[in-house]
């Protein structure tokens, strides 16, 4: 089924190579190379990605979407051309370093991740004869220049681990939840028979609102979710996350669209677009967090506004959710 | 919003910050996923399990956000157009200099395997000139 499916993609292919072939000519990459890239791809991402059967369609839309050109300079570049070096260093080079000189700390760092990267572009594995370049890795779904962003970032971190050998990765990478465990509990030891049971009444409904609101998140789709987690642990900003969704096909604004049921007039996405996302799913948080209340602890609507007064109390104590990082949710 | 969902974002976004996902995968999104994720050009067949991922992976997560600052920085400020050289420079001139920088090799050596050949030739030429 797959082969007849890459049979079938073959003419497309051909046509998007001999685009490519006509505006480089000098590149050198033959069309079986240009094609085995192009079906490792479709086999690796497009059809190993989806549990249904795939439709040549399917596979025709994922060629319209390569980006060709760049696909074709890096397969040069991969198997030595001199002519694309000298391109890709043309058009790319300047590129790279105000990318390396922007995150890294100092102009050393960025010119030694520059210099690594040119490196790793070109390789110096051997493998069964073959030199193995970082090239070979690009696909073509997305621009060389982003696929350039990414592996420089790689390259920074791999710099600042071999700095710091005690670190983990996730240690270099981020703060989750950093400080949660050390928060201190602000309420008083409590003498009186009555604020124990307040206390124990507080206890209750601070547990139930935290497996609500655990259950809520987790009831969300996972696009609802990733939205909520950029905004809320990676602090991007809405003009930030606009720019995510800014390709007219993204994945990501066409399940918005789809769930909120509307649909833009293309170009820009707007920051109160993202924020009319982000209310969207704090209305659903809300109502699954009440009625998972509801279901599980048979709150009543006043226990429930209780639920959310004390929450919002212990937010400020930073006690809410303490504790919850050493265990699983 | 109303003021029970702007409690609800508080709560939620304290939860967040201190939630630890129970089914954090063991491996990540290679780079050409994430930056193909980033720029928005993956289908939403190939967009889904990445989705997914990113979810549960808070370092492929961050790393898509840098990844998105930095686009949107850089989106903000064109990239000055590279003054075009006359002739190409031999890319395996440049190469060698970065490699020596890295390596300290001397800067043909990491090129000698392709060299190789030619310099087994002059040899060869050299030893049949003695000879003859």
């Amino acid at each position: 089924m797959d082969d007849a499916l890459l049979k079938e993609s073959a003419p497309r292919i051909t046509a998007i190579y001999e685009q490519c072939k006509a505006d480089q000519p000098n590149f050198g990459v033959s069309e079986e190379c240009f094609a085995a890239s192009l079906q490792k791809t479709i086999t690796k991402y497009v059809i190993g990605a989806s549990s249904e059967p795939v439709t040549p369609q399917q596979i025709n839309d994922f060629l319209d979407s390569v980006q060709a050109g760049d696909l074709f300079m890096s397969l040069a570049c991969a198997n030595g051309n001199e002519r694309a070096w000298w391109e890709f260093d043309q058009q790319h080079r300047s590129y790279m370093e105000r990318v390396a000189r922007h995150l890294a700390k100092t102009e050393a760092d960025a010119q030694e991740v520059i210099d690594t990267v040119y490196v790793e572009l070109y390789g110096t594995r051997v493998v069964d004869g073959e030199r193995i370049s970082k090239f070979s890795t690009y696909s073509g779904r997305g621009s060389i220049r982003g696929w350039l962003r990414t592996v420089i970032w790689h390259s920074l971190v791999d710099l600042h681990r071999a700095g710091h050998d005690e670190l983990s990765l996730d240690e270099m990478t981020e703060t989750i939840g950093e400080g949660a465990t050390h928060a201190s509990f602000a309420e008083q030891p409590s003498d009186g028979e009555a604020e124990m049971v307040e206390t124990i009444t507080r206890e209750r409904y601070r547990n139930a609102t935290v497996s609500a609101i655990a259950n809520a998140f987790a009831s969300l789709e996972d696009h609802e979710k990733l939205l909520l987690l950029y905004y809320h642990v990676e602090n991007l900003k809405l003009r930030e996350i606009a720019r995510l969704v800014e390709n007219e096909a993204s994945p990501l604004r066409g399940w918005f669209q789809r769930k909120t049921q509307t649909r833009d007039a293309g170009g820009r996405t707007h920051e109160s677009t993202v924020m009319r996302w982000l209310e969207k799913s704090y209305a659903r948080v809300l109502e699954l967090f009440k009625s998972g209340l509801i279901k599980v602890h048979s709150f009543t609507e006043t226990e429930i506004d209780q639920c959310v007064e004390i929450a919002t109390q212990d937010l400020t104590a930073g006690n809410l959710f303490a504790g919850l990082k050493s265990r699983q949710i | 919003m109303n003021p029970q969902e702007t409690n609800i974002q508080g709560i939620l976004a304290e939860y967040l910050n201190s939630r630890n996902p129970s089914n954090a995968p063991t491996g990540h999104l290679d780079q050409d996923t994430l930056a193909a994720f980033t720029e928005g050009t993956l289908t939403e067949l190939q967009a889904t399990p990445a989705v997914s991922h990113l979810v549960d992976c808070s370092y492929c997560r961050h790393i898509t956000a840098e990844l998105v600052r930095l686009d949107l920085e850089f989106a903000e400020e064109p990239v000055p157009a590279r003054t075009r050289d006359a002739e190409p420079a031999r890319i395996s001139e440049v190469l060698s200099g970065v490699l020596a920088k890295i390596f300290g090799t001397s800067e043909n050596a990491v090129f000698a395997h392709e060299d190789k050949d030619k310099k087994d030739e002059k040899d060869k030429d050299q030893i049949d000139e003695k000879k003859d």
